[in-house]
């Protein structure tokens, strides 16, 4: 009977080890996608502040007539930024790209580039706009804008949002059924003593309390061992310089947090979802399955 | 002062009438036996009066207070002041027969200093106060029934219900259970047990109910198993 006893606890805390790892799990997914989440964030917004257009002129509009250009742009509420880049400026900057090339070099002089204007905008969207409105000016030889990379990488990064969310669905659907069925089958192994504690006078709350406390031990545990991972991998990430810049906080647009902090806050959000998942899956499973 | 009293209660199971009409009062510290042969009603009473079932009509009263409008959230009170003995004991096998006296008491959040003061007294009132550390599978039939009484007893309960307390021990075993509870009686606790133990019922002189088919047949002071 001892020995049965014995084989009994030693398998209760080996299925317990087993539903806390599947559980972890759930939470290092979780926050795999949170961090992914933050990530391309950062790296859409860096993107983005380097995103503009280039307006070049013909060669007979004349310099005058950019600057008074340049100047209506500087009032414009959709523009961040305009930077005057004259025939020189061009020569010298292609000269500067092209230094290891002698033979283009002496093919090129400042009187063939064209004088342009670069333009940023406070937000991404207005860029397709202000091409638009600035292809059809006279004077305007062409317009040209990183259309291409900044949607093609806005597609992508939607794209992992919509599979990332969907794996922590399904993982957070798993942890939730693991809570619910390990409640179940200790509901049911319990069976009589639960039945005997009911019928010496135990209160509803009493004989909840040990199963809402296992629930909340598994989801607590398990996002504790998932959140230390992420603080120690952002934290060795930030001190070995791999992670130079702050992150994006979300997709609140202005804010940005150092990755430690960022991780502190990951390991809190983590571990409240943990301690949130624990609790309902507890709760949900004693109100199905224990009917007294 | 009437203690308990089943009002025209009936109870079906599957179209059978369990208790059909019931009308029983049972009176503060009496000792009252239910008898009748097997499924004629008398765990049907016991279940009910500890609202394990509910009737399908009549009303039931304990302490004045009818215990059918009782909240399912409140219902530990109610069994908290009806101690109950089991003819299978229902005791926990990985439970030391100190720790299951103990639970009547850790349900109720009694301190460790009251549980290490009670379950001794009451092991010691059913004269098991040097098995405390047995396991029920070292236990005969009749200690393994002296644990469950002193485990309905350990919260002081003013009733004590036996259902079928003898039913799976031998003679000698089952008068000394029938001595404890009427030492129990004795000392003001109300006790009603169910039996279909005719030489018991008959050398107790005690309170007869009989049950018959759902039915009361008859209710006699001092009475005998077969009256």
């Amino acid at each position: 009977m001892r020995i049965k006893l014995f084989k009994r606890r030693k398998e209760d805390k080996l299925h317990d080890a087993s539903n806390m790892l599947v559980m972890t799990i759930a939470f290092l997914v979780l926050g795999l996608f949170i961090s992914v989440v933050t990530l391309t964030q950062t790296a859409l917004r860096y993107l983005e502040n380097q995103a503009q257009i280039t307006i070049f002129f013909q060669d007979d509009f004349v310099e005058e007539n950019i600057l008074s250009l340049k100047q209506n742009l500087e009032n414009d509420v959709r523009v961040q930024e305009v930077k005057y880049v004259s025939k020189e400026d061009a020569f010298k900057i292609f000269t500067e790209m092209n230094k290891d090339e002698k033979a283009l070099l002496e093919s090129v002089t400042a009187s063939i580039l064209p004088a342009s204007l670069e333009v940023k905008v406070k937000n991404i969207v207005d860029l397709s706009q202000l091409s638009e409105e600035f292809s059809s000016f006279v004077g305007v030889e062409e317009v040209r804008y990183f259309k291409d990379v900044i949607e093609t990488f806005r597609f992508w990064s939607s794209t992992a949002y919509i599979v990332g969310f969907v794996l922590v669905g399904i993982f957070l659907l798993v942890s939730y059924s693991v809570v619910v069925s390990t409640i179940r089958s200790r509901i049911h192994m319990q069976g009589p003593e639960l039945e005997i504690m009911r019928l010496v006078g135990a209160s509803k709350d009493y004989l909840r309390a040990p199963f809402v406390r296992k629930g909340l031990l598994y989801g607590l545990v398990s996002s504790t061992i998932a959140s230390s991972v992420y603080v120690l991998a952002f934290t060795v990430s930030f001190v070995s310089g791999l992670l130079t810049k702050d992150l994006a906080f979300g997709f609140i647009h202005s804010v940005s947090v150092n990755p430690i902090i960022f991780s502190v806050c990951l390991a809190i959000i983590l571990i409240l979802s943990g301690g949130l998942l624990g609790y309902l899956g507890s709760t949900i499973a004693l109100k199905k399955y224990l009917k007294f | 002062m009437i203690q308990i009293e089943f009002k025209n209660v009936t109870k079906e199971y599957d179209g059978r009438k369990a208790l059909d009409k019931a009308d029983v009062c049972v009176n503060n510290g009496e000792f009252v036996f239910l008898v009748g042969p097997s499924g004629a009603g008398k765990s049907t009473i016991v279940k009910l009066l500890i609202r394990e079932e509910l009737p399908d009509s009549g009303k039931i009263l304990f302490n004045e207070e009818n215990i059918l409008e009782i909240e399912p959230e409140d219902l530990h009170q109610l069994r908290r002041k009806i101690g109950v003995v089991f003819q299978d004991y229902k005791l926990l096998d990985s439970k030391t027969v100190f720790e299951n006296v103990a639970i009547a008491l850790e349900v109720v959040k009694s301190s460790k200093q009251e549980i290490k003061e009670i379950v001794p007294n009451v092991l010691n009132m059913v004269g098991l106060s040097k098995e405390g550390k047995k396991y029920p599978y070292q236990l005969s039939g009749g200690e393994k029934q002296r644990v469950s009484i002193a485990r309905a007893l350990a919260h002081e309960p003013d009733v004590l219900i036996a259902d079928e307390p003898t039913g799976m021990i031998d003679p000698k075993s089952s008068n000394e259970v029938v001595k404890i509870l009427q030492k129990i009686n004795s000392l003001g606790t109300t006790v009603i047990m169910a039996t279909h133990d005719e030489t018991i019922v008959n050398k107790a002189k005690k309170r007869v109910i009989r049950i018959e088919n759902g039915k009361i047949t008859s209710d006699k002071k001092g009475g005998k198993y077969a009256d």
